[in-house]
């Protein structure tokens, strides 16, 4: 027998992939490796962070790691102060992200904890009220940049410059409205954290009494107790099913389950009365509530995914199937009120089966967590999915009007630049526009663009390692189990290989129960209608808008994420088996493979 | 006090030993037990006369509690021969039969023991347990055994020193002929979770695994959500099974892929979760006991043997985990423990 060794590859020894030599230009130089830090990197703990990007970086995508490095350290380290913990470090290593939880000092605990205790006590006391306010902050910014127009320049400017007295060009405008778009994004990414951090240091609060008590208690029976509340992320999904039920109301659910696709259900609506009746509702409920990312993992990572107003021909997949549910007479909405109530039962037996000295505390712990647990869910709604969505709206708008005006060879090639190459290539545009000349645009560009493209798509294909670097005896570090699902036990099984012959992952257990089935790999949103009725869904995370997927499925299987992720959520919900966080079950698994799917203890086994 | 009182009819519990008030409580609560009745405590001192009590119980008082261990096994022999020999025509002969004719054909007869530290060792197999007994002479020699098991060498060295009445009252149970048989207990042994029912389950009888020389299948299940949260499935390469005359029990080989495959079914497991929960609510403490699983299809193959107050972690102290404390200290004490 061979020990396994105790410490990952250095992430100073992995290697560039053949081919993409030069891939450092396409990321900035604060992201990355430098010498002069080699030996303190060589001593961290780094884990590829496919929670957030399980996917290269496209160049300008990096602004959406950026802002959570940023804010989220600055909030840890520096405002409430999270006691052990400082921020998340980065560092991109062949265009996909790594992060290193960043300890503080042990010497500075109670003094720290002091000032937290301080300063949380606040937000905790007048949390609901606090997030009214930060709901109105946030929309104002997703206000500010649905605003935002990014049509080419026209050539000659509108009555309006002259009579309204603007007084500045909108080639000038475009330069600053990429700006704010940019800094806006940063900006949200403040108040995301303003919240989120003091929510899961409650809600692990809750976890960790709950362990104390009942040593045995699932992860799952503890989030029953906390979540089930009739949030918004839920709402896009009770919108389609309200859209169903008009359509059936309205009698034009035969043309609606017939439709090829979107676009020629439309066209065809717009001929009756009814029919423009249930598109005007699609249209008005369409924004916001389709402003919803069908990424899969956590939403709003990536420049390329459509949120469902942008691909109606997924909504319509989902409302088709509710459809012919409520045909045949079944109940398609949440159960909502039977979910709260369970909820009190649960949380009730178990107070009941407590020292009775402690229930008053369990009770402290439990409100509190309901609480935040609120902000926990919806968050994501208001960020990861609106702000997301309709930045990379305007961003792709941006590309298009640029391309347009000669700055690029292709509507997508702005993504190729990394965003301070974007504001000097809007800067090139906007003069030669503005003075009547020739842009050296796509000229300067091509080259670079076609070099990075080959790159990218090596990297692409490179299979990143899953940790790197020195990893803790213990995984303790709050964030890093609950939010990313890395255990000790976790890191034990990636030093050690796949598991006997690479046949068992070891993933978190999401959601209980045992099955067998055939294994169905799902990557990205397009391959969900390949889902049959009975298989098992293998895929890198799942995403609340894949939520008419899990009543086919017999179970479900993640690369990422912890028992607080959707996928864990939703199969609970649906009763289903769950294992989250394999590392890299998409990788290793094959459609048509039979796996076994093991909830309770979180294993996955390839039978065949 | 009748000398036999049927499971279900009213009766003062200290008549019917520790299992018998067990079976007598489970009963009245609605939960499924095999029909059986109990020679009652009454019923033992009807049968064994004053004054052989008297002379057993003299000679019982008489061994030094140091006194070499085969000197107390001898004499436990002795003593138990002699209440054989004693009680040989017994007056409840004919009630016994006619109770037996009532409850068919093959029966369980176990001890029922008399006083708090007598039902610990019972359920330890100290006290005798026979299975698959058939015919009213069979049945009549095991209660007459289990009345001498009040004198085993373990029994003496317990008693030595201390006087008191001894008793000991006798269940008759109808045999559930067990696909599946096992225990449960309420609260986990491991460590005292009481949100934790903790079942192990063999196949065929039960016996082996409660006498500890089987590795039984064990699950964990959630008493609040009802999951399954942990299946410990061991290969079972034996069972205790009826033996092919009908009469006694045999150890019989398990193949595969039986011999792999779980004990217990989910919706087995799941009745059994109901009926501990229901138990120990009753009972207002920790409870374990004993089922055994019949053919057919849950929840009603699923039978209740007996069941009994745990003792372990319900006699220790609770101590409160944290007392009062405010919701924000809590946030920061989870914040800082790790890492002092």
């Amino acid at each position: 027998m061979t020990t396994a060794p105790t410490s990952f590859q250095s992430p100073y020894d992995v290697a560039t992939p053949e081919g993409a030599e030069g891939w450092e230009q396409m990321y900035n130089w604060y992201h990355q490796r430098g010498e002069e830090r080699r030996a303190e990197d060589e001593q961290r703990f780094w884990f590829h962070d496919r929670l957030h990007h399980p996917r290269v970086l496209a160049p300008y995508d990096e602004i959406q790691c950026e802002c959570w490095w940023q804010a989220l350290g600055a909030f840890n380290t520096r405002i409430l102060p999270m006691p052990p913990a400082h921020g998340v470090d980065q560092r991109i290593i062949n265009g996909y992200v790594y992060v290193s939880p960043v300890p503080a000092d042990p010497a500075q605990l109670q003094a720290r904890a002091e000032i937290f205790q301080r300063r949380a006590g606040h937000y905790y006391e007048n949390w609901d009220a606090i997030y009214e306010e930060w709901k109105v902050k946030v929309m104002a910014r997703l206000d500010e940049i649905r605003a935002m127009d990014f049509s080419p320049l026209p050539d000659l400017e509108d009555d309006s410059v002259i009579f309204d007295h603007r007084g500045y060009s909108t080639g000038y405008k475009m330069i600053q409205d990429f700006q704010r778009l940019v800094v806006v994004m940063y900006e949200t990414y403040q108040y995301h954290f303003e919240m989120l951090n003091l929510g899961y240091a409650a809600y692990l609060t809750f976890f960790g009494f709950c362990k104390q008590a009942f040593p045995n208690i699932t992860d799952q029976a503890i989030s029953r107790m906390v979540g089930g509340l009739h949030v918004d992320l839920y709402r896009p999904d009770d919108e389609l099913k309200r859209l169903s039920k008009e359509a059936l109301r309205l009698g034009v659910d035969d043309e609606v389950t017939n439709a090829g696709s979107a676009e020629a259900l439309f066209a065809l609506l717009g001929e009756s009365e009814a029919g423009r009746e249930w598109m005007a509702d699609w249209q008005r409920t369409a924004d916001p509530w389709f402003l919803f990312s069908t990424d899969a993992g956590h939403p709003g990572g990536y420049h390329d995914a459509k949120p469902w107003i942008e691909d109606p021909d997924v909504p319509l997949a989902a409302i088709k199937e509710y459809i012919a549910l409520l045909r045949k007479g079944e109940q398609i909405d949440r159960p909502t009120e039977r979910v709260l109530a369970e909820r009190e039962r649960i949380a009730g037996e178990y107070r009941a089966l407590m020292a009775e000295e402690d229930r008053e505390a369990f009770d402290e712990v439990l409100k509190l967590a309901r609480t935040v647990f609120v902000y926990i869910e919806e968050h994501n709604i208001y960020i990861e999915h609106w702000m997301w969505a309709t930045f990379w709206r305007k961003s792709r708008d941006l590309a298009a009007a640029l391309h347009e005006m000669g700055a690029f060879d292709g509507p997508r090639d702005m993504f190729l630049l990394r965003r301070s190459e974007v504001a000097e290539a809007i800067y090139d545009i906007v003069a030669a526009w503005s003075v009547g000349s020739r842009p050296r645009g796509a000229d300067y560009w091509r080259p670079i663009i076609e070099e990075r493209r080959r790159i990218y798509e090596v990297l692409k294909a490179w299979d990143a390692p899953p940790a790197l670097g020195r990893p803790p005896e213990e995984v303790n570090e709050p964030f890093t189990v609950m939010l990313w699902g890395i255990t000790t036990d976790q890191v034990a099984a990636w030093l050690g290989g796949a598991g006997e012959d690479g046949r068992t992952l070891q993933g978190q257990a999401g959601s209980p129960g045992v099955v067998e089935g055939p294994a169905r790999i799902v990557r990205a949103v397009e391959e969900l209608d390949d889902v049959q009725q009975g298989e098992i869904l293998i895929c890198p995370a799942t995403s609340p808008s894949w939520s008419t997927v899990f009543s086919r499925v017999l179970a479900t299987v993640s690369d990422v994420g912890g028992v607080m992720s959707h996928a864990a959520i939703i199969c609970r919900e649906y009763g289903i088996p769950a294992v989250v966080g394999t590392g890299r079950a998409v990788s290793s698994i094959t459609n048509g493979q039979r796996v076994r799917v093991d909830g309770d203890r979180g294993t996955v086994t390839i039978v065949d | 006090m009748s000398a036999i009182v049927w499971i279900g009819e009213d009766a003062p519990p200290e008549q019917l030993g520790g299992k018998g008030a067990g079976l007598a409580r489970l009963a009245a609560a609605g939960l499924r037990v095999p029909p059986a009745f109990v020679v009652t405590v009454d019923g033992y001192r009807e049968a064994v006369d004053p004054r052989l009590r008297g002379e057993l119980e003299r000679a019982a008082a008489a061994i030094s509690p140091d006194a070499p261990i085969s000197d107390l096994e001898h004499l436990a022999a002795a003593l138990r021969e002699r209440m054989l020999e004693a009680t040989a025509r017994h007056p409840l002969r004919e009630a016994l039969a006619a109770a037996y004719a009532r409850l068919g054909e093959t029966v369980a007869v176990r001890s029922s023991a008399v006083g708090e530290d007598a039902a610990d060792r019972s359920f330890a197999g100290e006290y005798d347990t026979h299975l698959l007994v058939r015919g009213a002479d069979e049945v009549d020699a095991r209660v007459r055994e289990c009345w001498a098991s009040l004198y085993t060498a373990r029994a003496l060295a317990y008693r030595a020193g201390r006087s008191g009445e001894l008793a000991m009252a006798v269940c008759v149970q109808q045999m559930v002929d067990a696909r599946a048989a096992g225990v449960f207990m309420t609260l986990d042994p491991a460590n005292g979770d009481r949100s934790t029912i903790v079942v192990e389950s063999v196949w065929g009888l039960g016996e082996p695994l409660v006498s500890g020389t089987v590795t039984p299948d064990r699950f964990v299940i959630d008493k609040v959500t009802g999951d399954i949260v942990r299946r410990d499935v061991v290969a079972k390469p034996y069972e205790l099974a009826r033996h092919g005359s009908g009469l006694g029990t045999e150890r019989r080989e398990v193949a595969a892929p039986r011999r792999d495959a779980p004990s217990l079914r989910d919706g087995e497991l799941a009745e059994l979760a109901r009926m501990a929960k229901r138990v120990e609510q009753l009972a207002g403490t920790a409870q374990d006991g004993e089922f055994a699983v019949a053919a057919g299809e849950p929840p009603d193959n699923v039978h209740l043997l007996q069941c009994r107050a745990e003792t372990v972690w319900s006699r220790r102290e609770r101590r409160p985990l944290v007392g009062q404390r405010s919701a924000l200290q809590s946030v920061v004490s989870t914040l800082t423990k790790e890492h002092r």
